[in-house]
């Protein structure tokens, strides 16, 4: 009897240890960079092995950083509800190893990259549009897969990097349309930051423009609340009915403060990253109350889904923010690839980057409808053209509940995203 | 004309927040010869600290607890940081500086946070009317607490045995040490002093849209300022801040319809040129003193 099973055995074992040493877990995935056999530290599977992903993000001095602080948290918090929901596929996932500064320069976010590169299968978060594109040839080549933290359209050419959500330039297509049909708004000036982020937003808006018949005029400012005079200059003197906005906080707060104080009634829309809950409580705040709206990819904070509960259940003592929302988000297509490619027992960097790019849809758990998971698709069939508006409410968490739920509008629709929107 | 008067108004208003950060730049030069580049992390230190207690000490209360606060930490580092350097080349100073304000900065962010923190400035965005012009009251208060500010600091230089000693100390420092005036609290209180103007200018920067881990770099304004009006001169500072409000205004309002040619947010950059224009004609500011070398 045991001199009949001894061969089994020794197969058995031998192809254990050929199957350790290869990188195959169960037998059945195969692993190379940033996945180990070992468990990951502080986990509670014990018996998992452990798949590294890195951050590079704006975590001290950089401009981002107020926003860089949540969205990284968030992000540590999402990965450890999988872990302690039993990992996937026998691993669990280390967000918190490989977490480097890139202080907001592209050469700093280069060289932390590379650092890092040969330790993490892929990349949980990657900072800024600039920092982006200084290792964005390395992703490719490396095939590292990375979730941006931004919603700018030229990330639908760029298969290594999942967005979620709409872009800049489709929410202001959306939010320009809702202004047309809702208010009457015959005319638009889009203040905006230089760069993907504020002429992504103003490019859609300038399409929205040209689509409905609007006066339009486009007014670059920079940074600083210092600097935004010519911006309320502008807005003073044209009177537009709409002023679209894509700059930061402290930036909007001042030109819809003092383009309200010099007499200016018409209306604002701000992108995303334009509203902070407390700017209800700077010298702004009426003007805020009465004259702005925020359009925004998804439902905030306080939403009824199953995404947001978890996502407040995981942080339950911070100040609510939609950096955390952020955060969380934009983990759920990293989340789907690795659960594919584990599925497809190709948990490599390549077999990663196919998974990713044959996703159709991802389970947001409701914060988002599926459709908006399709990577496999070209730009223009894949992107997401939903996003919704709110209007400012002080008994709001964050300060904004939703007017108009998730909808395309007629430009957003009809547009061809053929390439970026700037 | 009414809209040329709003402007000059809210460049004088503005102008004026850059003579007091412009103040604290050259009173420390005076004293020590060395630019202070911590004056930004002063002036956000100064704010952060009034948004924290502006809820239990009200308003005012707050200004005057964190002005004297932040003097004490200016007090604080020119005494371990910068005084074990006395020596030194100022320019290693002056970088040490950087590192101050750098350092301080990281700690400042801790407390603000994600959000954009508030200062309750008791003016809000309200605007006053004089004659048909427009004015907002914030303008109207930073002008007036400049003038307050100034006027007790030149009677300070003036009439104080202190105020003595630190001018004894910036005309000749070895002078003045023979002549029994302690060179080494002339620093400190220069220091002090500065950094009181600064946590000022920062409530006055605040006052507008809050606080985030950016507004830092409105303090650098002040930079153009001190050049336009000569480093070592405190009149200078005064002349050389209004210069910087009132041309950035101006540029603001009338650059679009006058000059289109010159690009957009021209008015950004319109205190350097002004600077580089002061340079060419007048080396050392338009109040400065000509540095004399003998061969």
């Amino acid at each position: 009897m045991y001199r009949r099973k001894a061969p089994l055995v020794a197969v058995i074992a031998t192809t254990a240890l050929v199957a350790s040493a290869c990188g195959i877990r169960g037998g059945d995935v195969e692993t190379d960079v940033g996945v180990t056999e070992e468990a990951c530290p502080d986990t509670p599977n014990e018996d998992n092995g452990c798949i590294y992903l890195g951050t590079i993000s704006d975590l001290s001095e950089g401009p981002f950083a107020a926003l860089a602080q949540p969205i990284t948290q968030a992000q540590e918090a999402f990965w450890a509800r999988v872990n302690e929901e039993g990992g996937i596929g026998g691993y669990d996932i280390d967000v918190t190893s490989f977490v480097r500064d890139n202080k907001y320069n592209p050469e700093i976010h280069n060289q932390v990259y590379q650092e890092i590169r040969d330790e993490v299968l892929a990349l949980a978060q990657t900072l800024g549009s600039p920092q982006t594109a200084a290792i964005l040839p390395d992703m490719e080549n490396n095939d590292v897969i990375g979730a941006p933290a931004s919603w700018s359209s030229e990330w639908l050419f760029e298969d290594v990097i999942l967005q979620s959500g709409t872009n800049y330039c489709m929410e202001m297509m959306n939010a320009v349309d809702y202004m047309v049909d809702e208010q009457g708004v015959e005319s638009v000036v889009a203040v905006h930051y230089a760069g993907d982020y504020g002429e992504d937003g103003a490019g859609g808006a300038e399409v929205a423009a040209e689509e409905r018949g609007l006066d339009f005029q486009a007014v670059e400012t920079p940074p600083g609340t210092d600097n935004q005079s010519d911006a309320i200059n502008a807005i003073v003197s044209e009177e537009p009915d709409l002023v679209t906005l894509t700059a930061g906080p402290s930036d909007v707060a001042t030109i819809v403060g003092q383009a309200a104080a010099r007499g200016y009634e018409g209306r604002f829309v701000g992108s995303g990253p334009t509203w902070n809950p407390e700017l209800l409580n700077s010298p702004a705040g009426d003007a805020f109350k009465n004259m702005f709206l925020h359009a925004g990819p998804w439902q905030p904070w306080d939403a009824d889904t199953e995404a947001h509960q978890a996502m407040r259940d995981a942080l339950p003592d911070v100040e609510p923010n939609e950096g955390y929302l952020a955060g969380w988000a934009w983990s759920y297509p990293m989340k789907a690839a690795i659960e594919r490619a584990v599925d497809e027992g190709e948990l490599t960097r390549e077999g990663l980057r196919e998974a990713a790019g044959s996703l159709e849809s991802v389970d947001y758990e409701g914060l988002l409808p599926e459709e908006a998971g399709n990577y496999a698709a070209d730009p223009n069939e894949g992107v997401f053209r939903q996003s919704l508006i709110s209007r400012v409410d002080e008994d709001a968490p964050t300060g904004v509940t939703v007017e108009q739920e998730l909808f395309t509008g007629p430009t957003a629709e009809g547009h061809t995203m053929d390439e970026p929107c700037f | 004309m009414t809209e040329l008067i709003s402007s000059l108004l809210r460049g004088v208003g503005t102008g004026s927040v850059y003579a007091l950060l412009a103040l604290g730049f050259v009173i420390i030069y005076k004293s020590t010869r060395v630019i202070n580049f911590a004056q930004p992390a002063l002036m956000l230190a100064g704010a952060v600290l009034v948004s924290y207690l502006v809820g239990p000490l009200g308003f005012f209360v707050a200004v005057a607890v964190a002005v004297a606060a932040t003097a004490m930490l200016a007090l604080g580092l020119e005494r371990s940081v910068v005084r074990p350097m006395i020596g030194k080349p100022v320019f290693i100073i002056a970088i040490i500086t950087i590192g101050i304000d750098i350092a301080l900065r990281n700690v400042v962010n801790g407390f603000i946070g994600t959000d954009v923190r508030q200062v309750g400035s008791p003016w809000g965005l309200q605007s006053v009317r004089f004659a048909g012009v427009s004015v907002q009251e914030r303008h109207i208060a930073m002008l007036l607490t400049a003038l307050v500010i100034i006027t007790v600091l030149f009677l300070f230089f003036k009439y104080s045995r202190l105020g003595l000693a630190m001018r004894a100390t910036a005309f000749d420092q070895e002078t003045a040490l023979s002549q029994g005036v302690s060179v080494s609290t002339v620093f400190a209180l220069s220091w002090a002093i500065a950094g009181g103007m600064a946590a000022v200018a920062g409530v006055f920067v605040a006052s507008n849209a809050g606080i985030d881990q950016q507004i830092w770099i409105v303090a650098l304004k002040a930079l153009p300022a001190i050049i336009i009006g000569g480093l070592e001169s405190l009149e200078g500072a005064i002349v050389g801040g209004i210069t910087v409000g009132v041309v950035e205004s101006l540029v603001a309002t009338y650059q679009s319809d006058f000059a289109p040619w010159l690009g957009s947010n021209f008015s950004v950059v319109s205190p350097y040129v002004v600077m580089l224009i002061v340079l060419m004609v007048r080396p050392y500011g338009l109040f400065g003193t000509k540095e004399v070398q003998r061969v």
